[in-house]
Order: structure tokens, then sequence, then C-alpha cells
């Protein structure tokens, strides 16, 4: 028979067996764990010795106490909405971690198992539980929580750090890489605001032109993105960001909301304490050596959560050391962003610099006048370069009659009405005045209503002005040849924001090659009007009445600009009747032309006094040629007509030959075309008949027969159509009819037209 | 997914009656109301739901800015309500649901004609001149402490535990089942449900309120009851005998009894 196994009762020692007989009260008393009952409300009715030592009280002041009573209020919280629940629906709640309060106060951590023991009914009539003591486990757990909230904490930073990262490798634009610090940023600390300031690139340099002279520097900071701070915190702000100072040690620098700051910034630290906003975030946007900008947390009470704020009100203002180095990373991703950015956005600007100056010098060039230039020029400025542009042109009286233009559509009746009557009247001060007079660029930054209030002429002008909505004027002389031959004035509304330097580069370029322009149409318009002035002036009157006969003339200069003709007519009455007819046509179109063609027309009449045949005149003529000294050949014809008989005598000097009207039908006189005026001399053949009763003689320049694209020879057969079609018609209402016919818009040559016909009775 | 899915919406009772729509507050899920929403199936139309992250409702749902406040858990039973129907319906909340009736009553005046607050509270913090019976630390080592009992069920281990049906050992872990969600979902239920702010609400609610208080609740206590009473126009305050936050698991007779009471007189 095998021994019995250790521990049965036979072998047990009797100490052993008496503790095992023991009541089995004393094992509830002072059983390893705590034990109680309760009501179904919670109520306790038993507990055991063990838990009431672990409480450190009499199990007579816990009974009757409901169970979340001994509870911290996390306990109590989770007996209500978990525990209690719980048992009641499925009887059993196991490993609930409780807090039970000691009557020290100190916590005893717990583990609770509970069941709810029920009548036949299913009623509820009693909740036993036991209780373990779970100090180390749950001293664990909270190392285990602690390390996975530190854990949570850091990876949610390296999260923004790779989100940052990311977005910022998107960003094509200053502002977007300031949208994604400034939103990722105020995320990460849980800020109640943040904004990006960001050092102009106009930089301190560049100054404004103030009423009395005196410069004063701008603004060094811009504001380029923000978020949860309201306009007045950051006009406030931007003072304090524009003492950017304080981060160029590259670190972030929390400053509190204490005397220290109410004594430099008084109005930021009284909106942002009465806003329970506590402290000011610095946080440097610098790459390498380049500090670019600020950018600058609100720490303090949230505004745009609709949640309480838990942190207790004075705790708010300080962020911890991660916190701050992960702003610290932020801003320097950020800085790189923006330096790539910006070479970025300068590339693009400077290729679409370069194909607007060659597109400008491309439509200047092909603007045929003073005036076209300058709508040219307006239409080439807005919207590329500018929202208002006004081209000012100089005049003897000054400026006058500008063109103006703006972007916006809606604003073209009033832009009109300020181009027509208000800067007429713009007075010194304004800045195209100014440009005028120095002959150098002006450039108003910040155009305030003061400032227009100043340089505005009238209310109306105010009016019109402040409703443009601009944000910066730039007035650049227009000068060639140190002539200031106007001024170019742009303006950029508030949407696109101030000039650059780059873009007053451009208007500069743009102004060089306008003044180049400007002033090749000037000159060109100046001796096209001289030019006309000669002719006109060189030309003779109205031809005298002539006996017998009935003369018309006309002149027709050419369709375009300077193109001056050396075209003229003379009828000259001579003595017994006779009259000299000449038609001639000098070489060229242009100011000599015309000179050669008044001197010409001296020379000729000069010859008439002792009234020699036209063959003889033409003879002279070209045998003095080279003596008068004239610069180009001209054609001519030179005729004369008794009235009376209707002897005709015509000499052709190169010239189209004269046409005869009568009777319905035109013909060419069959005069031989001899060398032109200015050829070597040779002997010209005159012709000589009879011109008919009723007949009509015309005499023209080629004005008359030529066209682009057609030949002499289908000219003339026009002419003589046209002719035979208005036979019958007066020497006058000839002329008018063929000039209508033949001589239409698209002329480009002068024509000259001399018409006599001789009258019966 | 339809909104019957996402809220898992059950219906019972007469299809043509009065409908009651039963909200569970903080805690568990729409099994709260088995011992009472049974109690007016003969006569009326009765909607149960759990809140989207809570019991059988859709995780996946479940969007942090959405639910970042109540007013998301509010657009959601009006949701319901449309989806449903619904006209002059009862709205019985309880706890934090009690507000979110307030809000969904404001957006959807129709649908709501009733409400019945169980245990409500505007505020859980105390603030100037208003007693909430939480200080802010309280609230925090609440939210804290509330973290402790989630560690047993990490959002890694509910996979495997759902997974394996036939292994008995990890469906014991499943005791707890009626009130159990993603510990990062009941982590920011409880801040919203904690953290939330009210009072300015109740001044205009503008339909027939009965607000149930129970004895000795220390998440709703009375005097907050009794705040919330004075604050919404013409409400009806009752008195439970009930102890403790869950009158309609502890006292389903009382409570019901209560909301019979404040339906019939009306």
């Amino acid at each position: 028979m095998a021994p019995p196994p250790a521990g049965s009762p036979a072998d047990r020692p009797p100490e052993l067996d008496r503790l095992l007989d023991d009541d089995p009260a004393e094992l509830y008393e002072n059983a390893p764990c705590g034990y109680f009952s309760a009501t179904p409300d919670g109520r306790l009715v038993k507990v055991n010795r063990t838990f009431c030592e672990w409480l450190g009280r009499p199990a007579a002041t816990v009974l009757g106490r409901r169970f979340p009573e001994l509870l911290g209020v996390g306990g109590q919280v989770f007996y209500e909405t978990h525990m209690a629940p719980l048992l009641r629906m499925q009887g059993a709640v196991r490993e609930v971690a409780l807090d039970v309060v000691r009557a020290d106060g100190t916590p005893l951590p717990c583990l609770v198992n509970a069941v709810e023991v029920r009548d036949r009914s299913g009623a509820p009539v009693l909740v036993r539980a036991t209780v373990f003591e779970a100090t180390s486990r749950r001293r664990y757990e909270r190392a285990l929580l602690d390390a996975q909230r530190v854990a949570a904490e850091s990876e949610a930073r390296s999260r923004t750090v790779q989100h940052v990262v990311s977005e910022l490798a998107a960003a094509t634009s200053a502002r977007q890489v300031a949208e994604v610090l400034v939103s990722r940023s105020r995320e990460a600390v849980g800020a109640s605001g943040a904004a990006l300031w960001l050092a102009g690139e106009r930089g301190e340099a560049v100054r404004r032109e103030e009423e009395h002279g005196e410069p004063r520097p701008v603004p060094a900071v811009e504001l380029v993105a923000s978020a949860g701070l309201p306009a007045d915190w950051l006009a406030e702000m931007a003072g304090a960001a524009a003492g950017a100072e304080l981060v160029r040690d590259g670190a972030v620098h929390t400053v509190r909301l204490g005397a220290g700051l109410r004594a430099v910034w008084p109005g930021l630290a009284e909106r942002l304490t009465a806003a329970g906003q506590e402290s000011l975030v610095l946080v440097p946007v610098g790459a390498d050596t380049a500090h670019l900008g600020v950018l600058v947390l609100v720490l303090g009470a949230a505004g745009d959560t609709e949640l309480v704020d838990l942190t207790e009100p004075g705790t708010r203002g300080e962020l911890p050391r991660a916190d701050e180095e992960l702003l610290a990373t932020l801003g320097r991703q950020a800085a790189q962003t923006l330096v790539r950015v910006r070479l970025h956005e300068e590339t693009v600007r400077h290729a679409a610099r370069s194909a607007f100056l060659l597109e400008s010098a491309r439509l200047l060039a092909q603007a045929p006048g003073v005036a076209e230039s300058a709508e040219r020029l307006a239409d080439l400025v807005v919207p590329r370069l500018a929202d208002l542009c006004v081209v000012d042109l100089t005049t003897e009286h000054g400026l006058t009659r500008p063109v103006a233009r703006h972007a916006d559509p809606a604003l073209a009746g009033p832009v009109a009405e300020l181009g027509e009557r208000h800067l007429p009247r713009r007075r010194g001060g304004h800045p195209t005045a100014e440009a005028l007079r120095w002959g150098r660029t002006v450039w108003v930054r910040e155009v305030t209503d003061d400032w227009l209030a100043r340089i505005a002429t009238d209310d109306r002008h105010r009016e019109i002005a402040g409703a443009l909505g601009l944000a910066d004027l730039l007035a650049v002389p227009l000068v060639a040849d140190g002539r200031v031959l106007g001024v170019l004035t742009l303006g950029t509304g508030r949407s696109r924001g101030p000039f650059r330097p780059a873009d007053v580069e451009v208007a500069e370029q743009l102004a060089l090659q306008v003044a180049q322009t400007l002033d090749r149409a000037q000159r060109f318009e100046l001796e096209a009007g001289t030019s006309h002035t000669l002719q006109a002036n060189l030309l003779p009157p109205a031809p005298p009445p002539v006996p017998g006969l009935a003369v018309a003339v006309r002149y027709l200069a050419a369709g375009r600009g300077a193109d001056v003709g050396g075209d003229f007519y003379d009828v000259v009455p001579l003595s017994e009747g006779e009259v000299a007819l000449a038609v001639g046509d000098v070489v060229g179109h242009d100011i000599t032309a015309a000179a050669v063609m008044g001197q010409l027309r001296s020379v000729y009449r000069a010859h008439l006094a002792d009234r020699p045949a036209p063959g003889a005149l033409l003879q002279r003529l070209q045998a003095g040629w080279s003596l008068l000294g004239l610069q180009r050949m001209a054609t001519a014809l030179f005729a004369s007509l008794e009235p009376g008989s209707g002897r005709l005598r015509v000499v052709s000097a190169g010239h189209p030959p004269p046409v005869v009207v009568t009777g319905g039908h035109a013909e060419l006189l069959p005069v031989h075309p001899g060398r032109m005026l200015g050829a070597p001399a040779a002997r010209a053949e005159e012709w000589s008949g009879v011109l008919p009763l009723g007949a009509t003689l015309l005499l023209y320049t080629d004005g008359l027969v030529e066209r682009r694209g057609v030949d002499l020879d289908a000219g003339l057969a026009l002419l003589l159509a046209a002719a035979a079609r208005s036979a019958g018609a007066g020497a006058d209402e000839l002329c008018d009819r063929l000039l209508a016919e033949l001589a239409g818009g698209q002329r480009q040559d002068d024509v000259a037209l001399l018409a006599v016909t001789r009258l019966t009775g | 997914m339809s909104v019957r899915e996402r809220n898992r919406v059950r219906e019972s009772g007469v299809a043509g009656a009065r409908p009651m729509v039963f909200a569970h507050g903080f805690g568990c899920d729409q099994s709260m109301w088995r011992f009472v929403a049974p109690e007016f199936e003969a006569d009326h139309r009765v909607v149960l739901f759990d809140h989207v992250g809570a019991g059988g409702s859709d995780l996946s749902a479940y969007d942090p800015d959405r639910y970042g406040s109540l007013r998301g858990y509010a657009a959601d039973v009006v949701e319901i309500c449309r989806e449903l129907g619904l006209a002059d319906a009862v709205f019985v909340g309880h706890s934090v649901s009690a507000m979110i009736g307030v809000l969904a009553a404001q957006q959807a005046p129709d649908a709501i004609g009733a409400l019945v607050m169980v245990g409500p509270s505007p505020r859980y913090v105390d603030d100037e001149g208003y007693a909430g019976g939480f200080s802010r630390a309280d609230v925090a080592a609440l939210l804290e402490s509330l973290d402790s009992n989630h560690l047993g069920w990490s959002a890694a281990m509910a996979p495997v535990i759902m997974g394996n049906p036939d292994r008995p050992e990890l469906a014991a872990e499943l005791t707890n089942s009626f009130c159990r969600t993603d510990p990062e979902i009941a982590r920011r239920f409880a801040r919203v449900t904690f953290l939330s702010d009210n009072r300015a609400d109740l001044p205009g609610v503008a339909v027939p309120t009965l607000v149930l208080q129970c004895s000795e609740d220390t998440i709703a206590p009375e005097v907050v009851g009794r705040y919330v009473h004075e604050h919404v126009p013409g409400s009806v305050f009752t008195q439970l005998a009930a102890t403790g936050h869950c009158p309609n698991l502890s006292a389903p007779e009382e409570t019901t009894a209560a909301i019979r009471a404040f339906l019939g007189a009306r």
C-alpha cells in the first residue's frame, strides 16, 4: 500500500488542522482580500476587517455609506457610468480598476470583482464584491500609460514635422509656406492663435517720400498669414513682430504677459490679458544666417473651441521644452522652404517680365503715332503690371488729357471722369507732377486717405481716387534724349498688393521703350505737320477766273502722317487771254520734296515772264536744273491754252499724259513723255492741237492713277472710264467725281488735279 | 453606410403611435434602456440607437472633428429623426444625451416635441457663480482615471478578441462588453461629455421638458438638476427616490412612472 500523499489529513500537524477547522467567519474577516456586500444601490451592508484596515476606517463608519463615496472622483464616475450599469445588466464585473480613498486621503489602487445576487424573479438583492490591492500592478499600468502618452506625444510631434515637411515640399508661394507654418504650429502646441511676419523684401533701405521730403523707413515686416487672431491684436502685434531682434539668436522665446510686456507694448498686453491670454511665443524663421521673419503664437484661453479649457488659468502660458524644440524645427523648415520658393518666384517673375517687355516692344513698334502709342501702352500695362494706368504726354500746356485705364471694368466711368476732368488739374505734389518736374521715378507706398486728401484737386477727385482702392502709386517719367515727354503713372489695388522693386524696374524699362517710341513718333508727326504746312503755303491760292474757261483745281494730301508729296499745279493767265497750265510731281514724300516743289514753281513762274512756248520753257528748266541745286528729280506737264481758238500746246517731262473729255468720251492726249526734270537735258517734243469747245482738259499727278497692285496702264484705263462717265459735268464736278471714284481712303500718294473746260458761248 | 446601421437604430412598439427616442449617455449603450423602453412599446413607437463610437455603432464612422462637440451627436439624432420620418417625438436623453436632445431640438423643432432629461447637467466643471459639481482638477483626474480602465481592451487587442469567437478564454475578456469601445473614442467622448458647456442653450428650449433628478447622484447633483429646471422655461422637475446616476437601470419602475406622469399630463 502506498503511503498517503503529503498534506493528507492523516499526515497534517494538529496546529494546521486547528486553523483549517477554524470558523469561516474568521476566514471572511481576515482573508488576504477585501470583501464587502452592498444593497443593489451600492450601500454597504457588510465589510470585512481586511478592507477596513486598508481603508484605515472602522467598519461602523463605513457601513451605510454608498460604495462610490469611498472612491476618488474618477472612480465615482466610472462606478456610476460603467460598473453599476454592468452589474445590473450582466450580473458581474471583473477587474475594474478603482482608487479607494483611505482615511488619511491617500489613494489605494484596487481591482474590484463583483457579482449581483438576484432573487427568483431576477430582481437584485445584494452585491458581493472582492477587492484586491493592486498597487504595483497599477503602478506598472500607470508607467505603461505614461510611457504610452510620452510616446504618443513624441509621435504627434514627429507626425507634425512630417506633415509640415511634406506640405512645405508642395508649397510654391511664400503665402502657402506661411499658411502651413501658422496652422500646423498652432495646432501642434494648442495655441489660441498664430501669425507669421516676414521681413519685407523691400527691406529697410526703401524709403517713402513724405510730404515734407523727409524719408522714413517703411515697416520692415509684413503679415503673411494668421489664424485665430482678431485684426486689432494683429495690428498691435505687428509692432512686436517688427522688434524681431528678439529672435535673432535663433531661439524660441516665451514672453509672459507681465509687467515687462506691458511696459513695451501696453496696447497689446491689455488686449491679450482681457481675452485671457497668458504669453506670446516668438519663433524665429531663419535659415543659416538669414533672418526671414518671426512666427508669433499666443497661448492662453482658447477662443474657438466649444469645450471647457481644463488647464487652470495662469498655467497655459508655458510650453514644454519639447514643444519649443518642435517650433524651432518648424521655423527652420519653413525658412528653408521660403528661400527655395523665393528663388522659384523670382525666376518665374523674371521670365514673365522679360516676356512682357518683349511684347511691349513689339506692340509699341507697330503703333503708328503718339496717341496710339499711349493707348497701347495703357492696354499693355493693365492688368499685367498694374491695376491703374495713366499715360500723360507733355504739350506746350503741360500735362493734358491723359489716357487712363483701370483693370476693373466697373470703374470705367469714374476712371474716364478722372482722366477728363480731374487729372488735367493736378497740382504740384501729385506724384505725376513730381515725376515730370524732377524727371525721376516717384513711388508712393501705402496710399492713405490722408495722402489722397492732400493731393486731390477737389472732393470728387478724392472720392474717385478713394474708390480705386489703391495700395501703391508709381510715377515714371518718359525721358528720351534728356527731354521729359510725359509720365507713366501706375497704381496697384489692395488685392494685388504693393509694388515690388522688380515691378518698378520693369516700369522704368517700359517707360524707356515708350519714351523712345514716343520720341520717334513725335519727330515724325512734327515733320509731317511741317511738310503739310509748307506744301499748303507753297501751293498757289485758288486760280483766278479766266474768261472763256472754267478752271478747277484739287489737291489731296496722302492718307498718312508725314507722307507729304511734292505735287503741284499752277494756273497763270498770261497776256492776250492765253493761260499757262502746269502740273508736276517732285520725287519723294517728305519735306525736301515739298521744298523742291516750291522752288520749282518759283522758277517756273519766273520763266513765264517772257511767255515762252511750253517746249522752250521745259528746255530752260532743264538747262538751269543743276544750277538751282535742286536735290530731287521731278515730272511735269506744261501747257498753254488760248481760250478763244482752243489752241493747245503741251510738253511732258516724264509725266503721265493729259486726258481730254469731250462728247461722252475720254482719251489720252498722245504727248511724248520726255525726260524728267533733273535728268540730262534732251529736246522735248511739244504736242500741239485744238481743245474743242465744251471739251475738258484734265492734268493730274500719278497719285490719281497709281495704286498698290494695279499697273499704270490699268490705272489709266480706270481714269478714262471714270472720266467718260462724267462727261458733260463741269470742271469742278468732274474733279470731285474722279477723286471720289479713284482716290479712295487707301491713297498712298498726294494727288494734284487740274481741269479746264473750254466754255461754249 | 446608412444612418440606421451607423447608429444601430432599433425600432419597436406601435408604428403609428407617438415616437419615443431613447438616447444613452456616456458609458454604455442602448441596452441601458432595457428595463424602461419596453414599458412604452404598447402605446409608442420606440426608437433606440447607439451614439457613434458606442455599443454596436459603426466605429469607422467616428470622425474626431464631427464628434469633437455635442453638436455632432445632435446632428446624428436629427438625421435619425429624418431617416425615420419622426415628428413630435419624445426624446428621452440620459446624462449627456439630455443636452444632445436640447441641441437636436434646436436643429429640428418639428421632429422633437418633448424632452425627458434623466440626470442632466449643462456643465460639469464649476464656473464663477455656478456649481457643476467638479473642479477642473476633478475632471482632469477623472479623465485620467478613465484611461486606467480602458487599458484592458487596447485597440491592438480588439481584433484578436473579435476574431476568435471559438476561443472561450478570449470571450471571457468580453465580460464588461456593454460598456466596451475603442479606448481612444471613449477618451474623446469623455472629454466632450465633461467639458461641454450648454448653459446658454437652456433658455431656448421651446418644448415641454421633464427633468428627472436622482438622489445622491455625484455626477449630476440635485443643485445642477435644479439649475436646468430653472433655466428651461416651463420645465417639470421630478425628484426620484432612486440613488446614483442610472435610475433607468436601478429604478426602472419609478423612472417609467415619472415619464408616464409627465406625458399623461400633457
